[in-house]
């Protein structure tokens, strides 16, 4: 049984004015044109994907086809075309062939040939400046060692500041003698 | 008619919704313009019972047909348009009231006093009554929400407690405690304003 709660409204504890107020509020009219603004904001809103006609010159009302055997003979022309369409292309295409390969001759073995018997030419660089080797290095080489066996070494005396004064004095006077 | 006459006729047949794509659509929305026609003012009065702005309102039902407009190819799966409807614009009413801020009993008051009928009342009688439709919607907002919506929607004639089940989603006999228990409440608090005053 479905009960309307509107009934039990006025026998429940709310106060009349609250009541009152609830059935003023619920009863109030829509306002003039409620139904014209929807109807126009449903018009202008966007709709979802649409799908176009066709022309009417191509419906496909048009290509409607009554006869039996015609229809057989459209199918049979369908796939006829589409069985020889079919044929032409795997007819042209043509098959994979192995891979092409390149030969290369064969390189004398090693085993045959003359071996380098493990020398490894190293590439020709610049001469460069040639240092001469004096004279006496050769004779000092000659020289024997001392009974250390190291060869004695003589540092070549420079001459005392006191000499090499009296020295130049002796140069400056001799011409005025 | 041979079998294999038979399946190519099958075969090749073109339905008619085919050749004629515009019917459905036609159909739809002259579904929804009497939808629209039928039941805009129902939506909008549940509307305005719970946002009690009427811009607010009709922004709720067109929002509601938009809404419908989107599913309308579900439109022949519905049984009840009405409930459905309601149930849609009543959620949308929900999501606003969630987003705005809590609406001053001063908007209510000012609200009430443009919308509310004349009767041959004064000026100041006319005030004096939307001040107090205020308080009292005031004290309805004060409900807890479950208490609330059930109480509100039970002030529509055309909405049985079948329907308010169907709208809220809850079964008739929670409907039915959630109204008692609504109005115990609302008599406690207008008996504390009253004696407060």
């Amino acid at each position: 049984m479905i009960s309307n709660p509107h009934d039990s409204f006025t026998q429940g504890a709310v106060p009349g004015s609250a009541e009152e107020t609830l059935l003023l509020i619920a009863s109030l009219p829509a306002p003039n044109g409620l139904e014209e603004r929807v109807e126009a904001v449903l018009r202008s809103a966007p709709r979802g994907g649409q799908v176009l006609p066709w022309p009417k010159t191509f419906r496909p009302a048009s290509f409607h086809i009554d006869r039996p055997w015609l229809r057989v003979a459209a199918a049979a022309a369908i796939a006829f075309v589409v069985v020889g369409g079919g044929w032409g292309v795997y007819s042209r295409v043509e098959r994979q062939q192995a891979a092409k390969v390149i030969v290369v001759p064969a390189r004398p073995a090693a085993t045959g040939g003359f071996s380098n018997a493990g020398a490894i030419r190293t590439p020709q660089t610049l001469n460069g400046p040639v240092l001469a080797q004096p004279a006496d290095a050769s004779s000092a080489a000659n020289r024997p060692a001392d009974a250390t066996g190291k060869r004695s070494i003589k540092k070549k005396r420079r001459p005392a500041p006191a000499a090499k004064a009296r020295n130049s004095a002796a140069a400056t006077v001799a011409p005025g003698k | 008619m041979s079998a294999s006459q038979a399946i190519y006729a099958g075969w090749m047949e073109i339905p008619r919704s085919a050749m004629v794509p515009e019917a459905p659509e036609r159909a739809q929305e002259d579904a929804l313009a009497a939808l629209v026609h039928q039941y805009a003012s129902t939506l909008y009065r549940v509307a305005f019972s719970a946002l009690r702005n009427a811009h607010d309102a009709e922004d709720a039902v067109q929002e509601a047909f938009l809404r419908v407009l989107r599913h309308r190819d579900a439109l022949g799966e519905v049984r009840n348009h009405r409930v459905w409807l309601i149930r849609i614009v009543w959620n949308i009413v929900l999501d606003r009231k969630r987003r705005a801020k809590t609406r001053p009993e001063t908007d209510d008051v000012a609200e009430l006093a443009r919308v509310l009928p004349a009767n041959g009342l004064s000026a100041e009688q006319r005030a004096a009554a939307a001040q107090h439709h205020a308080h009292v919607l005031g004290c309805v907002e004060k409900l807890p929400a479950k208490e609330r919506q059930v109480l509100q929607l039970s002030a529509f004639d055309e909405l049985s407690s079948v329907e308010i089940a169907a709208v809220l989603g809850i079964t008739e006999s929670s409907v039915r405690s959630r109204l008692f228990r609504a109005r115990n409440l609302m008599a406690g608090l207008l008996n504390h304003a009253r004696s407060l005053r």
